[in-house]
C-alpha cells in the first residue's frame, strides 16, 4: 500500500514535472520556428552555396568545389576584409569612449531623469537610418551646413572636404551604432552597487583607482555586450560607408553584395559571407570569454 | 558558445543533405520549343498558355524607381486590373529570382544583355503583336535590335546612355571625352557609376576597343587605365550620382543620361558631354516570363505604356531617352532639347548595346575591386 502510494506520488511528481516542460515547449516553439526559418536555414543555404559553381544566367550547381575559398584567400579580398574590420574596430573604440561617460551619467542621474535621457538616446531610431544618413550628407557636403558656417565665419577660405572620406564613413557608423553601446553599459551602471564604490573610497582609493579597479570591472558585462553590438553589425554595414564614404575603399558588405549581382559569382559571395560569419563567431567567442573572466 | 557549436554541427549536417539533392535537372535549358522557332506565328504561341478569361490581376517585377505610380494607377483605373509591383535593383537580381522559380511574375523589365540570355534559355513567352498595336509608336532605331530581332519577345520601355556631366563653374577647361575627365588635376573631384562593367567599358572605349570585346587579353590591356582612373575617383554611386554633383562635392561625373538630364534641369552650370571616344546605349524592355499566369493582361499593360499620353508621364518622372516617337512631340521644348535625355540620331547610330558577357562579368568585377582596394 505504502509502495503503491509512493509510486503514485512518484508518478504524480513526474507528471507534475513534465507538465511545465510541455508549456515551456509551447512557449519556446515560436522562437524555435523563427530561429530555424530565419537563422538556421539561411545560414545553411549560404554555406551550401559557397561550395557551388555559378552557371549561365544565374543558376548554381553544387559541385563541392573549394575553389571559392581558394579564391577568397587572395590579397584583394583580404584587404577588403581588413578595411571593414578596421572601420568596425575604430567605430567600436570611438563609441566606447563617447558612450561610456554618457551611459554612466544617465545611470547615475536621478531616477525621474533617467527615462527622459534614455528616450533622447532612442529618438533617432524613430526615423529610418537611410534618412538620417542622407541628413548627414546635407550637413557634411561642400555646400552643406558645416562648410557654410566655416566659410561665413572666415575660419577657412574655401569649403573643406569632409564628405566622401574614410572619416565621414566612420562618423556615420559611430553615429548610427552609438545607442547600441550606451544602452548595455547603462544597464550595468544602473545595477552598480553604491556600497562598493563607497567602500573603495573608505579604504583610501582615489577616484582613478576606484574607477579602474571597481567601476570598470563591475560594468564590464555592459562594455563587452556594447562592444559586440557595435562591432559585429558595423563590419558588414555598407549602406553608410557607401553613402558617406563614397564607396572608396570597398568594404566587405558591398563586395559580397556585388558577387550576388553584377559580379555574377553567387557561390564566391557565399564563401566570403561564410568567412564573415566565422569572424562573427570568433568575435562572440572572445566576448564570451572576456565576460566570463 | 555551446549553442554556436551545435549550430555549426547542424549546418554541416544539413549542408551534406542539401548537397545530396543538388544538380537538379534543367529541362528548360537548351531545349528549343516550337514557339521560339522563327517560322511559328507569335499569336498562336502566345494564345497557348493564356486562357481567354484571365483574372483581373497583373504582377509586375520591375526596376525600382522606373515605372511611375501614376502610370500604374491609370492602368488599374482604366482596365480594372489589380496591379502588384515588386522591385529589383539589378538585372542579375531579377534573373536569380526568376531562375530560382520563386514568385509569379507576369511582366519583367530586363535590359538588352539580360534579354539575350533569357531568350537563349527559352524563358520568355512570345508576344502577340495584334494585342500591342501601339508598338508602331516606337521609333525604328529602337526596334528589331540584335538582342531580340523582330521584337518577338519584348517591347522597349525606356532607353538611355552614359555620358559626362561637367560643373562649368569649377571646370573651365573643355571636356570632350573620358580621357579629359580622368586627369590628375581632377583627382578626387569625380563621381562615377558604381558599376565594374561600366568603368571597364569606358576604359576600353578610350583605347578604341569595342564594348563587347571583353576578352582576358583586352582586360589586361585596359588594366593600367582602370588603375589610374580609380585613383582619381572620389565617389562611386549608381543610384544617385547626381547628389555629389549637386552638392558641389565633385566637379565632374560619368553618369546615366537620366541623372544628367535632372542635373541640367536643376542648374545651368551643368553641361552634358557625349564622350568623343563613344559610349553605349541601353534599352530596358518589357517581357513576359514563361511562368506568367496573366500574359494577356501583361500585353495589355505593354500596349498601355506605349500610348503617347502615358509615355509622356514616364518621361516627366524619369527623363531618360524615350523611344516613343509619337510621345516626343507631346514633351515640352525643354524636355525635347535636353541633350542628356535625347542624343542626336547620329550619336545614337554610333552607340553599341551591351551583349551578355557571361562568366567574364566575374573577372571584370575582380579587376575593378582589386584596383579600388589598393
Amino acid at each position: 500500500m505504502a509502495g503503491i502510494s509512493a509510486a503514485a506520488a512518484d508518478l504524480g511528481a513526474s507528471a507534475y514535472k513534465r507538465r511545465p516542460s510541455w508549456v515551456a515547449w509551447l512557449v519556446f516553439a515560436p522562437l524555435a520556428a523563427w530561429l530555424i526559418l530565419f537563422v538556421i536555414v539561411p545560414t545553411l543555404t549560404l554555406v551550401a552555396l559557397s561550395f557551388g559553381e555559378q552557371r549561365g544566367l544565374g543558376t548554381v550547381e553544387f559541385t563541392f568545389t573549394l575553389e571559392n575559398y581558394q579564391r577568397a584567400f587572395n590579397w584583394t579580398w583580404l584587404k577588403v576584409f581588413w578595411t571593414s574590420i578596421w572601420y568596425a574596430l575604430l567605430t567600436t573604440g570611438i563609441c566606447m569612449v563617447i558612450g561610456y561617460p554618457v551611459a554612466y551619467y544617465i545611470g547615475r542621474s536621478p531616477e525621474n531623469m533617467r527615462n527622459m535621457l534614455l528616450t533622447l538616446v532612442m529618438i533617432p531610431f524613430w526615423t529610418s537610418f537611410l534618412i538620417r544618413t542622407y541628413a548627414w550628407i546635407t550637413i557634411l557636403s561642400k555646400e552643406g551646413l558645416i562648410n557654410s558656417f566655416l566659410v561665413a565665419a572666415r575660419i577657412v577660405p574655401e569649403p573643406i572636404t569632409i564628405l566622401y572620406t574614410p572619416f565621414a564613413a566612420v562618423l556615420g557608423l559611430v553615429y548610427n551604432y552609438l545607442p547600441f553601446m550606451i544602452l548595455p553599459i547603462y544597464t550595468s551602471v544602473e545595477r552598480l552597487d553604491n556600497a562598493m564604490i563607497e567602500a573603495a573610497y573608505d579604504l583610501g582609493a582615489r577616484p582613478v583607482r576606484a574607477f579602474s579597479q571597481i567601476i570598470i570591472p563591475l560594468t564590464s558585462p555592459g562594455i563587452v555586450a556594447g562592444a559586440l553590438l557595435v562591432f559585429v553589425p558595423s563590419i558588414a554595414m555598407f549602406a553608410i560607408t557607401n553613402l558617406m564614404g563614397g564607396g572608396d575603399p570597398p568594404t566587405i558588405g558591398e563586395v559580397i553584395y556585388k558577387q550576388f549581382t553584377s559580379g555574377r559569382a553567387q557561390p564566391f559571395g557565399a564563401a566570403l559571407g561564410t568567412l564573415l560569419l566565422l569572424i562573427f563567431i570568433f568575435t562572440l567567442w572572445i566576448g564570451r570569454r572576456r565576460s566570463e573572466e | 558558445m555551446k549553442n554556436n557549436a551545435r549550430h555549426l554541427m547542424l549546418s554541416a549536417l544539413a549542408m551534406l543533405s542539401l548537397a545530396g539533392c543538388g544538380k537538379p535537372p534543367e529541362p528548360s535549358a537548351s531545349t528549343p520549343t516550337p514557339a521560339s522557332s522563327p517560322g511559328s506565328s507569335p499569336a498562336a504561341a502566345a494564345a497557348t498558355p493564356a486562357p481567354q478569361a484571365e483574372e483581373k490581376k497583373l504582377n509586375i517585377f520591375c526596376w525600382s524607381e522606373y515605372i511611375p505610380q501614376d502610370v500604374i494607377d491609370a492602368f488599374s483605373k482604366e482596365t480594372g486590373i489589380q496591379v502588384s509591383v515588386e522591385n529589383y535593383a539589378s538585372n542579375e537580381e531579377m534573373l536569380a529570382k526568376l531562375l530560382a522559380g520563386g514568385g509569379s511574375y507576369d511582366l519583367i523589365q530586363p535590359s538588352e544583355y539580360a534579354i539575350e540570355g533569357l531568350i537563349a534559355e527559352n524563358l520568355l513567352v512570345p508576344i502577340d503583336h495584334a494585342l500591342i498595336p501601339n508598338l508602331k509608336n516606337i521609333a525604328p532605331e529602337f526596334l528589331n535590335m540584335s538582342f531580340d530581332p523582330g521584337n518577338k519577345y519584348t517591347v522597349p520601355y525606356m532607353a538611355g546612355t552614359v555620358g559626362i556631366v561637367v560643373n562649368t563653374e569649377l571646370v573651365k577647361d573643355e571636356i570632350t571625352g573620358f580621357n579629359d575627365v580622368f586627369q590628375d588635376k581632377y583627382k578626387k573631384n569625380i563621381v562615377v557609376l558604381d558599376d565594374a562593367r561600366e568603368i571597364v567599358t569606358w576604359a576600353m572605349l578610350s583605347q578604341g576597343i569595342p564594348v563587347n570585346d571583353v576578352t582576358d587579353e583586352n582586360l589586361e590591356k585596359v588594366k593600367p587605365t582602370v588603375a589610374k582612373w580609380v585613383q582619381l575617383v572620389k565617389v562611386y554611386d549608381s543610384d544617385s550620382p547626381k547628389t555629389a554633383l549637386l552638392n558641389g562635392d565633385v566637379a565632374l561625373g560619368v553618369v546615366w543620361g537620366g541623372e544628367g538630364a535632372l542635373l541640367l534641369n536643376a542648374d545651368k552650370k551643368f553641361k552634358w558631354v557625349m564622350p568623343k571616344e563613344g559610349t553605349h546605349l541601353f534599352i530596358d524592355s518589357l517581357a513576359i516570363p514563361k511562368i506568367a499566369k496573366h500574359p494577356t493582361n501583361a500585353q495589355q499593360f505593354m500596349n498601355f505604356i506605349l500610348r503617347p499620353d502615358i509615355s509622356v508621364k514616364m518621361s516627366d518622372a524619369f527623363p531618360y531617352l524615350n523611344p516613343n516617337a509619337a510621345a516626343r512631340p507631346l514633351l515640352t521644348k525643354e524636355q525635347q532639347e535636353n541633350p542628356a535625355s535625347f542624343p542626336s540620331a547620329e550619336q545614337i547610330s554610333k552607340m553599341q548595346t551591351f551583349k551578355d558577357i557571361g562568366g567574364q562579368a566575374t573577372k571584370v568585377d575582380e579587376l575593378v575591386t582589386s584596383l579600388k582596394a589598393e
